[in-house]
């Protein structure tokens, strides 16, 4: 059961000196980057998970020809979305079409194959399709991510930091965000989306998906700028845009990393959830969401055109689900290590001989 | 206090305006409500298109036309409400009114569920940080939270619908599946419980054992087809339950609580023939209603006969297990209702069912087959749903009573020598409610509008399946109907989530003094 | 109370076998006698003829619960209901054409009153834009909504009927006067109601009346009905059009709006749910039932794969929709299912543009202008889209029978369709798709001498948006027409239909729907003027056949029609059909004598037939 990591040393007399005492022994002399950077990487989850997700997005980027204006950068696989071969019938289970040629058994076969995740109705190559798809769904998701996390980030800290009138009007437009419901919305939008295609449905629900992160960044400025080294930089004679974004917005970063990442690993759902009512992403565009819905009743029979869309989607928000929990407790002051079992169960002892 | 109130409900009346007609702007250039009539080859098209600009005033633009709804919805205050008529010539209102009902069930079961399993996981993923339990509640939970719900609902179809019903026709489980699924089983009680490597392997060589012969015992006297737990089963989890309830209400050297509970289990498995014979002969909610209250006043009764002085925690820990003891017996006659009920026309030996809300072929007054039936259609939607919110109560439990347990209080508290089951339920538990209440409310009106997919694929005729046809059909009428109320219902959540929080926790002031 | 174990033991024995008996008795049914039929669309009403209620669902229900003089069959064609009436041409005059339907004696109601031409005549009523204006009931064309609110309104028949219907003497037979000969005049015969339920339900009545006082009410129709009595009429007008219009049906619903003649009339109905419908015992308004099926219930489902997992698992008896290969597929692994592939409605075609049509800037791109050029370049795109491949890979999958269409006004099945194919010009564009690309790229090579696959003419398509299937199919068309020297340019849009005339496109593919078989049905498509002429066809020679097909004429003259217009469509490469829509029926194998139809009242037009 070692799933998320080592167990580690006991940490014997430190403990001793009381629990802040390690917490501070450990980050002497460290900046908050620093710190940051050591928490995170000792939740292996979240190392794991950052080294899958970058993995996944090397991967699917490189996979395809990229355009960007004049420049083409081709892709290492070696089949397009444009490209029709011709369907594959031989030793395809139970008379299916189609099937896949990846072979992770090393004894027969073994190896990639012309279509390792088979191919779809008409014979185009369905890894090419998958690649596709989650190209289309991380770009979704990184564009709501950043435009939710920018709009929400902006409004939440002006209303924050300023109160009173400017603070009363901003969160009555977030009301008003929030009374505009997202599935209803973006279905009317998606209706004609389709001529737009997935780009602007990502803007459009970054633009309405920030308004949950813009009232946590709010709240955090509203207690902050009570606190005295707010005080210190205004007699400091500092300007207010200098002590919103240098002096408070760092220590509300953590927040707006985690619920970023939340967001986005809420954005890729939202996608699929509106392709599959058909409102989001629409043929011939090609999404994670799309395909997962356009063979969703393939699951008895070519179980691989469901499956393989569905894993990525999986991964993806799993990966980004684990690493905004690893980021939220490596910028959580309070977050002490791990104490072990024999700590734990010193500590109860303590606890008995108290009692 | 109340001009607070006043004053948000009148903001809350402009911001909805303005949604409104946001929303309906958006919806009238968003789509042609006659494209499809415009490529009939119907003999008379040209005459559907004048009825149908007619009916739903096509010619009057999409701005003006909004006042001319407004004007409907305005009647409210004049006791005269009109929200139009859809386009198939049915009220919006009687729309809304059929699918309220039909979401609240689905949802509310769900939710609920959803919330107490949540909240029972976190809690202990809390207490146990950082344990196997913790790691795999985590990890579950994300797994969760990375699910498309229509995904799920594809495959609980084919497994607990269709296989499980083909598995029923001829009902047998291969050893090989018990072995697995008791080691599952065995993996959750040990982690559970944590501790030594010794005491990890003890639990698991017990929890799989005892799994084990359940399932051979239940494979043995194919007692999927005539499932019940019996005066006995019920005696000896009622005692169980006393016993567990005990502990965590008063906890065990209370022992005139642990009798009272005692007391009340004992009572249970001596009501079972009573309760079995009113069962049969008067079901009816109104009935188990009375008889949960019958339980109610025995709890008292019984708490009072075993202590003098502090009643209070003993009458709660007798009740408690009075009300869940009769849970058992009441979950034992729905039991004995699955033979007849898999034996009737309509459902035809398939008693788990893909679609809908109820059986309609199946026409009886028997109570228990009818709440059967019910039950029924509710488990595989209801199952989705806590699949997909079952996650964030999880974390959101876990996440507020580790900050609770930081907290200097809670320190105070096991420094002044309370015992741990105090500390935890007493302080840490009641402070870590506050922000799940008004998140609860939240969560809860976000799922009226959010079961939209779980309502299409379940075939649930709820506001889901209205807005997605409002859509569909470019039915404005239906749609401003749907997004009204759902905008009403959040602009109201959220107020109430603020008031029971300025409620429950009295550092928060809603007013300014 | 103390009890020995012994005593204890005894009561709990007796208890659990007392039990037991009591909830072992429900009786299990013998053998199946109900039918479960899928629909995709809730009841939303019991009357289906208003333009807000004129759904499948609803038409469905009122074909098992009344029937009428004919009825569309699986093969598409009119057959008429012998058992109930008769019908004929009684006079063919070019200014003077009269048709007449009578009823056969002792057909009667469900509660019993005996049918007679006056429940004819309210058809008239639903269908006549003069009549209702005369009979101060409102112009149907005008800002209010009349008082019988119909969509029958407008239409052929109330185009060319002349006055009112004439009752026969004895009320058995009604005649109907038109202002010249109408094609198809079949299809505009009188619809049947039960008008005196109709006027006891206006005066308030909660209850079945007796067979006298039901005749009663009829004469006060009747009598309504010729002194055009406006205040009557309306308020039968209000019964008609709003009375129907719910869906919960049970023990308290007023009986009076029950009351049919069809096979099988609504004892129940669950909201959005379901709607039952038990064996009629007075029926003899049709073929005689089978026996064997007492109850056939609707069941409202929406979505495709749930109902296909529905049926799968027992819940439906009979499937249809339009399935996904997969599910088809899925389907067809089911032992206890019966799976037909099926055709819809709507047939796929893709279109060239000739023109620009009304309204739209001019059009100059390749395929411009009858004859010569435009036309070669025009045959020569439509030879390089690879129908055989579409309908292999797309269709095949879900109906194994499919074919490529070699026309577009008759589909695979109907009358003629063989001696229509065989020479009406379609031979011109089949063949292997090889030799079809290069019969394409030698006629593009006569206009183009340099054009070749690399370096092809280009194409502006209208691909219709949110629809993968038609993604697929330009797909292939993209891929293959690259070979005949052709690259089309895809501009894929959503909101399609109102694009289809614009010039800026050369070529379009979209589906029409034929909902029924009237003979000039396609001629809007091409006629000058024609509402969907959206591609500026103009050639006067074609609009005089297709003119000629407004007038009743047989079979063969029909077809003899179509094939002459068709060849002319096909030299001129306007337009090409590829596939009919699949659609899939599948129903439990016990099930017997189901046969899936196109046409509304689809799968259930000879529920008499069925049994198990």
């Amino acid at each position: 059961m070692k799933l998320f990591g080592r167990r580690e040393k006991p940490i014997g007399e430190i403990l001793s000196g009381g629990e802040s005492a390690i917490a501070n022994k450990e980050v002497e002399g460290l900046s908050l980057g620093q710190i940051v950077r050591r928490r995170f990487f000792r939740h292996r989850a979240a190392v794991m998970a950052l080294f899958l997700l970058s993995s996944v997005i090397v991967f699917v980027m490189t996979a395809l020809e990229t355009k960007i204006g004049p420049i083409r950068i081709p892709g290492w696989w070696k089949w397009t979305v444009e490209d029709i071969p011709e369907l594959r019938f031989e030793d395809c289970p139970g008379g299916t079409i189609g099937c896949p040629t990846l072979s992770v058994n090393p004894f027969s076969n073994f190896g990639l194959g012309t279509h390792p995740f088979g191919q779809d109705d008409i014979g185009r190559d369905y890894f090419a399709l998958v690649m596709n798809g989650a190209r289309r769904s991380l770009m979704i998701m990184f564009i709501i991510g950043f435009l939710a996390g920018f709009i929400g980030v902006v409004v939440g800290s002006i209303s924050g930091f300023y109160g009173g009138i400017v603070d009363a009007v901003l969160m009555r437009l977030v009301d008003f965000m929030q009374t505009v419901p997202i599935i209803i919305v973006a279905a009317v939008i998606g209706k004609t989306a389709g001529r737009v295609g997935p780009v602007f449905l990502a803007l459009f629900l970054g633009l309405l998906t920030w308004t949950g992160l813009a009232r946590l960044i709010r709240a955090q400025f509203l207690s902050l700028r009570e606190l005295e080294f707010v005080d210190a930089a205004r007699v400091a004679g500092a300007s207010n845009a200098r002590i919103a974004f240098k002096h408070i917005l760092p220590n509300a970063i953590g927040q707006i990393i985690v619920s970023v990442t939340l967001i986005m690993a809420g954005a890729i759902l939202t996608e699929t959830a509106l392709s599959y009512l058909g409102f989001g992403v629409v043929a011939p565009d090609v999404s994670l969401g799309l395909l997962i819905s356009e063979f969703q009743t393939s699951f008895t029979t070519r179980p691989w055109l469901f499956w393989w869309p569905g894993f990525f989607i999986i991964t993806i928000a799993l990966c980004v689900n684990f690493i905004g929990d690893g980021l939220r407790d490596a910028f959580d002051p309070r977050q002490r290590r791990r104490i072990s079992k024999k700590d734990r169960l010193k500590a109860k002892i303590e606890v008995k001989a108290g009692a | 206090m109340l001009g607070y109130i006043m004053r948000r409900i009148g903001v809350s009346i402009m911001i909805l305006f303005g949604s409104s007609f946001l929303v309906y702007n958006l919806a009238a250039y968003a789509g042609d409500p006659l494209g499809e009539l415009r490529f009939s080859t119907d003999d008379n098209a040209k005459q559907q298109i004048i009825a149908l600009t007619r009916e739903l005033q096509l010619d009057v633009p999409p701005p003006l036309r909004y006042f001319l709804w407004l004007k409907g919805i305005l009647g409210v205050f004049v006791g005269k409400l009109e929200m139009g008529m859809t386009r198939e010539s049915s009220s919006v209102q009687g729309e809304l009114a059929f699918a309220i009902p039909v979401t609240l069930r689905l949802v509310l079961v769900a939710s609920v569920t959803a919330l107490l399993l949540g909240l029972a996981f976190g809690i202990i993923s809390a207490l146990r940080q950082y344990s196997r339990f913790d790691y795999a509640m985590t990890f579950m939970a994300f797994v969760l939270f990375s699910l498309p719900i229509f995904w799920v609902a594809v495959l609980l179809k084919e497994f607990m619908a269709i296989q499980f019903n083909n598995f029923l026709s001829e009902p047998s489980i291969p050893l090989r599946w018990m072995f697995i699924f008791s080691c599952f089983t065995a993996v959750f009680w040990s982690s559970l419980f944590g501790g030594e490597r010794k005491r990890f392997w003890s639990v698991f060589a017990g929890a799989f054992a005892t799994n084990f012969v359940i399932l051979w015992a239940i494979d043995f006297t194919d007692w999927y087809l005539h499932p019940g737990l019996g005066p006995i089963l019920i005696g000896f989890l009622s005692v169980g339950i006393a016993m567990g309830v005990a502990s965590i209400s008063t906890g065990l050297t209370n022992i005139p609580a642990r009798n009272a509970a005692l007391t009340m289990a004992g009572l249970a498995v001596l009501w079972y023939y009573p309760a079995q014979w009113v069962f049969n002969n008067h079901g009816s909610y109104l009935v188990i209603l009375l008889m949960l209250a019958l339980i109610v006043g025995t709890g008292f009764i019984c708490a009072s006969l075993f202590s003098k002085i502090d009643r209070g925690p003993i009458a709660r820990t007798a009740i408690i297990t009075g009300v869940i003891s009769g849970f058992l017996i009441f979950i034992d006659r729905v039991m004995q209702t699955w033979a007849p009920y898999r034996a009737t026309d309509a459902v035809n030996g398939r008693p788990v069912p893909t679609y809908g809300q109820r059986k309609d072929q199946l026409v009886t007054d028997d109570f228990w087959l009818n709440n059967l039936d019910t039950i029924m259609h509710l488990i595989l939607p209801t199952i989705a749903l806590i699949l997909i919110s079952l996650a964030g109560w999880i974390r959101y439990t876990r996440g507020a009573l580790l900050e609770v347990l930081n907290q200097d209080y809670i320190r105070t508290a096991r420094a002044k020598g309370l015992n741990e089951r105090t500390v935890i339920t007493r302080h840490a538990l009641r402070n870590t409610m506050l922000p799940l209440s008004s998140l609860f409310v939240g969560e809860f009106v976000g799922l009226i509008g959010g079961a939209v997919i779980t309502e299409r694929v379940f075939g649930w005729s709820g506001m889901g399946t209205l807005g997605i046809r409002a859509i569909n059909s470019y039915d404005l009428n239906l749609l401003m109907g749907v997004t009204l109320l759902l905008s009403t219902l959040v602009v109201l959540g959220n107020l109430l989530a603020d008031l029971v929080y300025s409620a429950l926790d009295p550092r928060i002031r809603l007013v300014k003094e | 109370m103390k009890l020995t174990r012994g005593a204890k033991f005894a009561l709990a024995v007796a208890a659990s076998s007392a039990l037991a008996v009591s909830l072992l008795t429900p009786a299990q049914a013998a053998g199946r006698s109900t039918v479960v039929v899928h629909e995709t669309n809730s009841l939303t009403s019991f009357n289906a003829n208003t333009p807000g209620t004129n759904l499948v669902t609803n038409s469905v229900v009122g074909y098992l619960s009344g029937s009428g003089f004919n009825y569309y069959n699986d093969k598409k064609n009119l057959v008429a209901n012998k058992v109930f009436g008769s019908y004929k041409v009684v006079k063919n005059g070019a200014d003077d054409f009269r048709t007449e339907w009578t009823v056969a004696p002792g057909r009667v109601w469900s509660d019993g009153t005996p049918i007679t031409g006056v429940d004819l005549l309210l058809s008239h009523v639903l269908s006549s834009n003069a009549y209702s204006k005369a009979a101060g009931l409102g112009d149907p064309d005008g800002d209010a909504v009349p008082a019988f609110d119909s969509n029958g309104y407008g239409g052929t028949y109330s185009d060319n009927i002349v006055g009112e219907p004439t009752l026969s003497a004895d009320k058995m037979s009604v005649t109907l006067r038109f202002k010249k000969r109408i094609a198809n005049w079949d299809l505009y015969g009188p619809g049947v109601n039960a008008v005196h339920t109709m006027v006891l339900l206006a005066e308030g009545k909660k209850a079945l009346g007796s067979v006298a006082e039901n005749n009663a009410a009829r004469d006060r129709f009747l009598t309504a009905f010729n002194t055009k009595n406006t205040a009557t009429l309306k308020s039968i007008g209000k019964v008609w059009s709003e009375g129907y219009n719910f869906t919960e049906v049970n023990a308290s619903t007023n009986p009076l709006f029950l009351v049919g003649n069809g096979g099988f009339l609504v004892e129940s109905a669950v909201t959005k749910s379901s709607v039952t419908l038990k064996v009629n015992p007075k029926y003899n308004s049709g073929p005689a039932l089978s026996g064997a099926i007492d109850t056939i219930i609707f069941k409202f489902i929406s979505d495709g794969t749930a109902a296909s997992q529905a049926l799968a698992n027992g819940e439906l008896d009979i499937y249809q929709g339009q399935a996904t290969a997969d599910a088809v597929a899925a389907l067809k692994k089911l032992t206890n299912i019966i799976l037909v592939g099926g055709t819809g409605v709507a047939y796929e075609h893709w279109d060239t543009r000739v023109n620009a049509s009304p309204g739209q800037p001019d059009y100059n791109g390749i395929f411009k202008g009858h004859g010569g050029k435009g036309a070669d370049l025009r045959k020569a795109f439509l030879l390089a889209i690879p129908r055989e491949e579409i309908v292999e890979k797309l269709i095949r999958p879900i109906n194994a029978n499919a074919v490529v269409l070699g026309s577009t006004f008759s589909v695979p099945g109907q009358e003629g369709y063989d001696r229509l194919t065989a020479t009406n010009g379609s031979g011109f564009y089949t063949g292997s798709q090889d030799a079809l690309n290069a019969k394409a790229l030698r006629l593009v090579k006569k206009h183009y001498p340099n054009a070749s696959p690399s370096n092809p003419l280009k194409v502006n398509v209208l691909v219709p948006g949110n629809n993968t299937r038609r993604a697929a199919e330009f797909a292939l068309a993209k891929a293959n027409a690259i070979k005949a020297g052709f690259d089309l340019v895809g501009d894929v849009k959503a909101d399609w239909p109102g694009r289809i005339g614009n010039s800026e496109y050369d070529a379009v593919f979209f589906a029409y729907v034929a909902n029924s078989v009237a003979q000039a049905g396609s001629n809007a498509n091409f006629i000058i003027g024609g509402g969907n002429n959206r591609m500026g066809v103009a050639l006067p020679n074609l609009d005089t056949i297709l003119n000629k097909l407004q007038f009743p004429l047989d079979n063969r003259q029909v077809t003899s029609l179509i094939i002459q217009a068709e060849r002319i469509i096909h030299a001129e490469g306007i337009t090409l059909g590829v596939f009919q829509f699949p659609a899939v029926t599948a129903y439990n194998k016990d099930l017997k004598n189901v046969k899936p139809a196109p046409l509304t009242p689809t799968l259930v037009w000879n529920y008499w037939e069925w049994s198990y």
